[in-house]
């Protein structure tokens, strides 16, 4: 079955270098997909190249079998996929209602902005909560969550985070992981890139594992986080 | 004490119109990240254009404005997508130096039409004066300072209750995070140079019916108004509106009361005083490097 997302032959980088060399990867509909790797092995890459910050100097990006090479981070965010940044990407001094409505920008129809707004309360109690407050004055914990409620905004077919436990405690990072299972329990799916590799793997239903901008080894989540060499490479001084 | 007073009611006047030149280089910084020294040339060329249309068809200074700030916008507009657009890396840096050359194009092309002799914006008001706790003030500082509130109004509306606005302040705040929302930050880079040149021609027509100036009267102005929004704060249009009142209040009141030769440096004390407790100024976001 062909996945959701599908990157074939990728090459990209910066500058004259390349991160990303002839990769190829699927993210299947419906499911949680982690990619775990080394610092520098280019998973932020690959969420970049997806989301049209970056164009791939080779290979093609299939959306729902079409391609969206080239095409702007606006056009990409139309077509159903929305990517929360690995850094705090909230507006700092726009309340918390505000960052959230900022989310259906590109949406016209107030009506239904309205009703997503209901929605994301409905899931998401700390927008309610504190609503009309800047956004730097949330913790990190609730401002990750305020990301992913502007994320849904427009109700995405496939929701890309990049490292959201970056920079939290583990209570709250247990909570950003649960919420993250929500979303897909919701029927979003998630391509998740984690540097904690156990935590990411143990939500995934499907694990990859890169390695200087190429994939290493990849198969069920619990799969890729049982192999020997892998738990050796990746997992053990983070166990 | 009246005289003190006379000078603060001068410089809150003339500070109105420093806030909104200033508003326009500290809005270009804040959603581009890049420092328009051409700023100053811009504001001098808009009084230019207002004083060639009201030479030509006799039209009142302010009046000018109709065609000035909409032809200032698109020359924005079509500066950013010449000059500024192409930069892809090191842009602070080099924005200096392309900014400062099209600063030094524009002197070199107004010297050459209207030669360096200083000249002055001229209206039928421009002597006419009302009385207030026992001095008098000048019509010409007060329509310039309305109309400069105006257009500050105007520029809140534009930021706070606009869709564009939100995608403006977005962009200002962060860049990547307004792209994956779906901002198209060219576009509102464009616009936002083209609205800081616009308010460069209206701080360009109240210059010019206070000051006699030339092309050269930009090096000055310049300097000033880089001041105004590093004690304000880069990219803070609030800071910008409040330093741009401390530095001509202090200045007008340092004329007075020591000298007019230490006018200057009083502001800069003081400039210097806050950057020491507040090295992102007044209203600044302070900025942590990675290393």
């Amino acid at each position: 079955m062909a996945g959701l997302l599908e990157l074939e032959r990728v090459t990209a980088g910066y500058g004259g270098g390349d991160i990303l060399h002839e990769l190829d990867l699927s993210v299947e509909d419906g499911g949680i997909t982690c990619i775990v790797g080394p610092n520098g092995a280019g998973k932020s890459t690959i969420l970049r190249v997806v989301s049209g910050l970056l164009r791939p100097r080779l290979g093609a990006i299939r959306f729902r079998g079409a391609s969206i090479v080239g095409l702007t981070p606006r056009a990409i965010l139309q077509r159903g996929i929305v990517q929360v940044p690995q850094e705090r990407s909230l507006f700092p001094t726009m309340t918390v209602w505000e960052n959230v409505r900022m989310g259906a920008y590109t949406e016209r129809d107030q009506r239904l902005i309205d009703r997503r707004l209901e929605e994301v309360c409905e899931a998401f109690t700390v927008v309610r909560e504190r609503r009309d407050e800047p956004a730097a004055s949330l913790s990190g914990g609730q401002q990750k969550i305020v990301e992913f409620a502007r994320a849904l905004m427009l109700d995405p077919a496939l929701v890309i985070l990049d490292e959201p436990s970056m920079g939290l405690d583990p209570k709250t990072r247990s909570t950003v992981f649960e919420t993250i299972r929500a979303m897909n329990r919701a029927g979003r799916t998630i391509l998740l890139v984690e540097q904690n590799a156990r935590s990411g793997l143990g939500l995934a239903s499907h694990g990859v594992v890169l390695e200087s901008g190429r994939v290493r080894l990849e198969g069920d989540g619990p799969a890729v986080l049982n192999n020997p060499e892998i738990s050796r490479l990746y997992l053990g001084a983070t166990a | 004490m009246r005289i003190v007073l006379e000078a603060a009611v001068l410089g809150v006047l003339t500070g109105g119109v420093y806030a909104l030149m200033a508003s326009g280089l500290t809005l270009i910084f804040g959603v581009m990240r890049i420092i328009n020294v051409g700023q100053g040339a811009l504001v001098i060329l808009g009084a230019y254009l207002s004083f060639a249309l009201s030479r030509s068809i006799h039209l009142d200074p302010f009046l000018t404005l109709i065609v000035t700030m909409p032809v200032m916008f698109l020359l924005g507009i079509g500066l950013q997508f010449v000059f500024i657009r192409p930069l892809k890396t090191d842009r602070e840096a080099l924005s200096v130096l392309i900014t400062y050359a099209i600063a030094l194009g524009i002197e070199g092309v107004l010297g050459f039409f209207f030669t360096t002799n200083y000249i002055e914006l001229r209206a039928w008001y421009e002597t006419a004066s009302f009385a207030i706790f026992g001095f008098h003030v000048t019509w010409v500082y007060v329509f310039g300072f309305l109309l400069c509130l105006a257009i500050l109004g105007a520029l809140f509306v534009l930021l706070y209750r606009t869709s564009f606005g939100a995608a403006l302040r977005a962009t200002m705040l962060n860049r990547t995070a307004a792209q994956l929302v779906g901002v198209d930050v060219d576009r509102v880079s464009a616009l936002a140079f083209g609205i800081g040149v616009a308010t460069a021609a209206a701080g360009g027509v109240v210059f010019g019916v206070t000051n006699a100036f030339n092309p050269g009267s930009h090096y000055d102005l310049i300097s000033r108004l880089l001041s105004i929004i590093v004690l304000g704060g880069l990219g803070s249009l609030r800071g910008a509106i409040i330093a741009a009142l401390i530095m001509l209040v202090t200045t007008d009141i340092a004329a007075v009361v020591i000298s007019p030769v230490w006018a200057s440096f009083v502001f800069f004390i003081i400039l210097v005083l806050v950057l020491i407790v507040r090295p992102q100024g007044l209203y600044g976001v302070r900025v942590r490097e990675r290393i």
